[in-house]
Parts: C-alpha cells; sequence; structure tokens
C-alpha cells in the first residue's frame, strides 16, 4: 500500500460516500465494488484468519469495500479454508494462499497489510498479538477474549507496536447508532436525564441448538490432533466452543457484549457496580449459563443510571434484540434491526414539532386509542407517549460501516479514525468479564480500577 | 342530371382523409411504440441522503424510495399475474406462452415503428390487428372483459386507418 495514495480520511470517504448517495445511489450496484487489483497501488493486502460463520459473515462485507486484495485464508478446518479460498477466487479471478497454521502464513506471506480475525474467542487474543507484533493491523472480532487478561494484552500490544486494532462491536460505525449518540443524546438532549437502561437479546431454543451432530460429513471433519493443537477436545468442541467455559465467555459475552457495549458508549461511562443472576434453565449440561440477567449500576455527571441486561437462549419473545435508554423526557429503544426501533416522548416533555420540521426525527402515526375497559384504572395511569423514528436508515450489512472505518484508519494510518480501537473497547468489554463470576457467586461487585483497568 | 355524390372528391375532403390517416397512424403508432417500451420498465430502489437542517446529514442516514426504470433486465412481456391465469388456461398452448411473452415487447415496438415511419403501413396494420386479437383471445379466456372491449375499440381504430389507406401520405415505403 502506497500511503500517498491513501489519503482518504474518514470525513472525505463519507462527504464521498455522502455526494454518491445524494445523487441517488441506486442500490445492487456491485460492479463499482469490484476487489482490488493485487499491483495497485493503494491497494491494501489483507489476510482473512478464520473462515468460519463469523469470517464468512465479515467478507461478505469485506467484498464490498473497495481497494482490498484477499491474499491469503487461513483456518485450521480444510472444510472452512476451501470455502474461503473459492469465495475470494470467485470475487478477485485469482485464489489466495490457504493456510491451516497462522505461524506458517505470517512467516511465508510478505506484504501483508492487515488481518480480519474471526477465529474462536479463545483464539483472538494470540492471534491478535501475533498479527500485531507481525507487524500487520488488526481487525478482530468481539469478545475481544475470553479472559480479561487476553482482553488486556491486546491493548498492550496495540500500544506497544503502534499498529491499528479495530474490535467487531460494529454498532459503533452504525450510522443510526452514532447519529442517535451524537444528535439525539447529546446534541438536542432529547432523553432528558437517562435514568434507566434496559436491554435484551431473546432467542429461541431453535437458534440455540448445537451445530453438528452424532453423524458428522467426513469433508468437515477436522482430524483429532489438530483439533488438540489448537486447544479443542473434539469436533463438537470445535462447532460449539461458545458453549465451553474456557473457550468462550457464554452467551452474556457472545451476545451481551455487544449491547452492553452500547450502554458504557452512550452514557460516556462504565459502571460501578454488576450482580448478576443466570443458570442452566433448559440447556442441562452445558458449561455456560444458558438465560443470564444482570444489573450494573452507572454514575453520570447527570445522575444515577439503573441498567438491566437479560440474555436467553430459551426463548425469543420479547422482540428480538435491543437497547432501550429510558429518560426523563423520552426513551430511545434502539436496535441493530430498523423495525425494532422507536423513540418515545414523554407526556410533558418540549414538544418535538421544530425537530421534526428540521429534520432531525420523523412522527410515527399514533396508534388507534384502546376502547376503555372495565379493569383500567385510568387515574393511575401515564398517558401514552407520543411515538417517533430515526429520520433515515441505511442500506448495508451491519458489519460493512465498521470494516470500512477499519480499513479507512489503516489507510491514514490513523487511530484516531477507528471507532472502537482496543482500549476503547477494552473499556466497555472490562465490566462484561465480571457478569458471569458474579452470577457464580451470586454476589454483587462492586467495581475498582484492578476489575476495570489494563 | 348529376348529383353531389358524382362529385370528385373536393381538395378539401382529400385533406381531411389524409389528416384522418395521418393522425389515426401516429395514435396507434404512439399506443404500440409505449405499450412495448413500458414492457421493460421496472421499479429500482434509491436511497437518498436525508436532510436535517438543510444539509444532507454526515452519517450516511439514507430514506428509501423506488423509482420507475427501463432495462432490457426488466423485460416482462405478460405481466407476471396475468401469466399465471393463462397458465392455469387448458386451451392455452404451454409451449407457446413462453415463446409470446417474448416476442410480445419487441413485436408492438417494431410494428409500431413501421406504422409510424410508414412502412408498408396496411401490412402492418393487418399485423398490428392480428396481434390485438392475440391478446383479445387470451383476455377471453381469463373473463377480462373490460380489456376485451379496449381491444375492440383498437380494431376499429386499425380497421379505419385501412380504409383510409389511400390517403396515407409521408411514408418510406407505399407498397404494401
Amino acid at each position: 500500500m502506497n500511503s500517498q495514495h491513501s489519503s482518504i480520511s474518514r470525513r472525505s470517504f463519507l462527504s464521498k460516500t455522502v455526494a454518491g448517495a445524494g445523487a441517488g445511489l441506486v442500490l445492487g450496484a456491485p460492479n463499482i465494488l469490484r476487489a482490488a487489483e493485487p499491483g495497485a497501488a493503494d491497494t491494501i493486502h489483507v489476510a482473512l484468519l478464520g473462515f468460519g460463520k463469523q469470517g464468512e459473515v465479515l467478507f461478505n462485507c469485506l467484498r464490498n469495500i473497495p481497494g482490498l486484495h484477499f491474499q491469503a485464508v487461513c483456518d485450521i478446518s480444510n472444510w472452512n479454508r476451501k470455502k474461503g479460498m473459492g469465495q475470494v477466487r470467485s470475487l478477485q479471478g485469482s485464489a489466495p494462499k490457504g493456510y491451516s497454521d497462522i505461524e506458517e502464513m505470517l512467516s511465508t506471506e510478505k506484504g501483508l497489510d492487515a488481518v480480519v480475525i474471526a477465529t474462536p474467542d479463545f483464539w483472538h487474543s494470540p492471534h491478535t498479538v501475533m498479527c500485531l507484533e507481525a507487524g500487520l493491523h488488526v481487525y478482530c472480532e468481539k469478545m475481544m477474549s475470553n479472559t480479561i487478561d487476553g482482553a488486556r494484552a491486546m491493548v498492550k500490544a496495540m500500544e506497544k507496536t503502534g499498529k491499528l486494532c479495530q474490535i467487531g462491536h460494529q454498532r459503533r460505525s452504525n450510522p443510526r447508532y452514532r447519529y442517535t449518540l451524537d444528535n439525539l443524546i447529546n446534541g438536542q438532549k432529547i432523553c432528558g436525564q437517562i435514568v434507566n437502561i434496559n436491554g435484551q437479546w431473546n432467542r429461541s431454543l431453535g437458534a440455540s441448538q448445537d451445530i453438528g451432530g452424532e453423524k458428522l460429513s467426513k469433508s468437515i471433519i477436522v482430524p483429532d490432533d489438530t483439533l488438540r493443537r489448537y486447544g479443542f477436545k473434539d469436533m463438537h468442541q470445535f462447532m460449539n466452543w461458545r458453549t465451553y467455559r474456557d473457550l468462550s465467555g457464554g452467551p452474556i459475552s457472545d451476545l451481551g457484549a455487544h449491547q452492553i457495549d452500547i450502554y458504557s458508549w452512550f452514557l460516556g461511562v462504565q459502571p460501578v457496580s454488576v450482580f448478576a443472576s443466570g443458570g442452566n434453565d433448559y440447556f442441562k449440561k452445558r458449561e455456560h449459563f444458558d438465560n443470564v440477567m444482570c444489573i450494573m449500576d452507572f454514575e453520570t455527571p447527570q445522575g444515577g443510571v439503573r441498567a438491566f441486561y437479560q440474555v436467553l437462549t430459551t426463548t425469543s419473545n420479547g422482540g428480538g434484540f435491543w437497547e432501550s435508554f429510558m429518560g426523563t423526557e423520552a426513551t430511545i429503544k434502539i436496535s441493530e434491526i430498523a423495525s425494532s426501533s422507536a423513540i418515545y416522548r414523554e407526556d410533558g416533555a418540549p414538544s418535538w414539532d421544530s425537530l421534526v420540521e428540521r429534520g432531525y426525527l420523523k412522527r410515527k402515526p399514533a396508534p388507534p386509542k384502546p376502547a376503555p375497559s372495565a379493569d383500567a384504572v385510568a387515574s393511575y395511569e401515564s398517558a401514552a407517549p407520543e411515538e417517533f423514528d430515526l429520520p433515515g436508515g441505511f442500506n448495508k450489512p451491519a458489519h460493512q460501516p465498521h470494516l470500512e472505518n477499519f480499513f479507512n484508519a489503516v489507510r491514514k494510518n490513523d487511530i484516531k479514525i477507528l471507532n472502537c480501537d482496543a482500549r476503547h473497547a477494552f473499556t466497555s468489554e472490562a465490566p462484561i468479564y465480571w457478569v458471569n463470576p458474579s452470577a457464580l457467586k451470586k454476589e454483587r461487585i462492586e467495581f475498582t480500577s484492578e476489575h476495570l483497568s489494563v | 342530371m348529376s348529383t353531389d355524390t358524382d362529385k370528385p372528391c373536393c381538395p378539401i375532403n382529400n385533406l381531411a382523409l389524409t389528416y384522418a390517416a395521418l393522425l389515426l397512424r401516429l395514435w396507434l403508432a404512439v399506443r404500440a411504440i409505449q405499450t412495448g417500451i413500458e414492457k421493460y420498465s421496472g421499479k429500482t430502489d434509491v436511497e437518498d441522503l436525508v436532510t436535517i437542517d438543510g444539509k444532507a446529514n454526515e452519517y450516511g442516514l439514507t430514506a428509501g424510495g423506488t423509482v420507475k426504470t427501463y432495462a432490457l433486465d426488466h423485460y416482462h412481456g405478460v405481466p407476471t399475474a396475468l401469466m399465471k391465469q393463462f397458465e392455469a388456461q387448458p386451451l392455452m398452448p404451454k409451449f407457446g406462452l413462453p415463446l409470446y411473452d417474448k416476442i410480445l415487447g419487441p413485436a408492438l415496438i417494431i410494428l409500431g415503428l413501421t406504422i409510424l415511419l410508414g412502412i408498408a403501413s396496411r401490412t402492418s396494420l393487418f399485423l398490428l390487428g392480428l396481434l390485438y386479437i392475440s391478446l383479445t383471445w387470451g383476455l377471453i379466456l381469463i373473463n377480462q372483459n373490460d380489456g376485451v372491449a379496449w381491444l375492440g375499440t383498437h380494431m376499429v381504430l386499425i380497421a379505419m386507418a385501412l380504409m383510409i389507406a389511400d390517403h396515407n401520405r409521408l411514408t418510406i415505403l407505399k407498397k404494401w
């Protein structure tokens, strides 16, 4: 990559994107988004480390980002590796190099600029540290690590090497989230004082079952010696590492980390305590709790905030996944899924007519008033809040803006451009590492700097 | 004794018939050409940046909409809803339907152009009439009587155009 040709700042990229979209960007125009020519001066040479389900999700975003050349694919599974190499070949016309071992890849491949890591959580820290020390910029999926010490090592490696390390909390680059924080919460302060946060990820049994089964196809089986060399007891562990305590943080880290990250990001502070409850309510043999709930207390300059979060892998009702910031004047319920989002103005809060006129919000049609019922005690009820919505959305895969942000920072070699570098990610992830211990001990944990600092 | 009917047609009447022929020709041509072109139309999703305080927002928030566009990829000879009804008709030859679907749009455009430019006008009008008859038959099968009546009006116009074809001027190929 030639730095002379890589001076596309986040701001200029945005403005160019904005100009294109403003002219009426027609959806589905992949011809302008082809993978880069390997020899082009401003091409970023990328290695894909881990090409399982999440690796494929990321690649389907990466393929839309101009200027990337996928030089190598590394995965211990032949099935995943070949799948990744095939998809890269079909995109850029030439097959990337395939590796089953990261050390071999790093010692063999010359000219790599960056790596995208989507390996199991317990490998995130060793892989990230290894790649940073090899001189690569790193985009690593969240959770940073299965242990807080692993996460600390990633921050230290990023700061020691001076390389970029973005953690995959993709909501941090989501235009809807960024707009909400900058313009509605901080700018127009429509929530008033935020006093409560609720969040959830409720997932059905059907979506929470173990992957694989008794009889696996030969083509996807990883040899036993390979599995053991890379920390897996057997194929079940390899395919279901999210359910094992030594390999992951379980549902609170797997799903909850995305959302608890938003709590700290939006409030601008870390929590002061956590009290959690969890259990194996349905999946009795799983090492991790299948249902976890926690309460975190935050102390902000405006006052205290009680934050509740639940992750259920046994039942899905309640609207899937979202975060709800409840203030004295409004509640903002936001989700990666636009249709699960809404903004409610409290009765008695200042009018938002001007905000609607200026384009900050859209008014949703008022729902029909329910007929009076005999069991209602009208005098005790608050008036139903008015419902509003964000003025727009975005039409890209959810992870794409975050990856675009990373590669913009790589081109500029500027950590300040990153929306979620390892240190900032650690700030919001650190409290999450204490949810499972609190639930196991059934004790409230008052955070000290030892709990939350690098 | 001579009567008015024995008189040769006056120049004004000839001019009126010429105008009538031209207008009919134009109407039928425009009707056929644009109907054919519309078969290449479709909806395309577009995203425009949301404007806040009079400026395009810098976050990339967009509001979606659709615009009508023309492209070869959009081509649909027989509308999908009608196609399903035609496929369910026992009298409809199944092998012919896909072929008919493919040629309907181009046929309307070609015949419309030959009528507009005056290339073998009478044969072109006759072929356009046959095409409308084929459409009429399809609509009879699926009991769309309004459409049948509408096409009947077209047939009357074609017949009138043929009747005054001798007065058709400004043609490229008068023969046929």
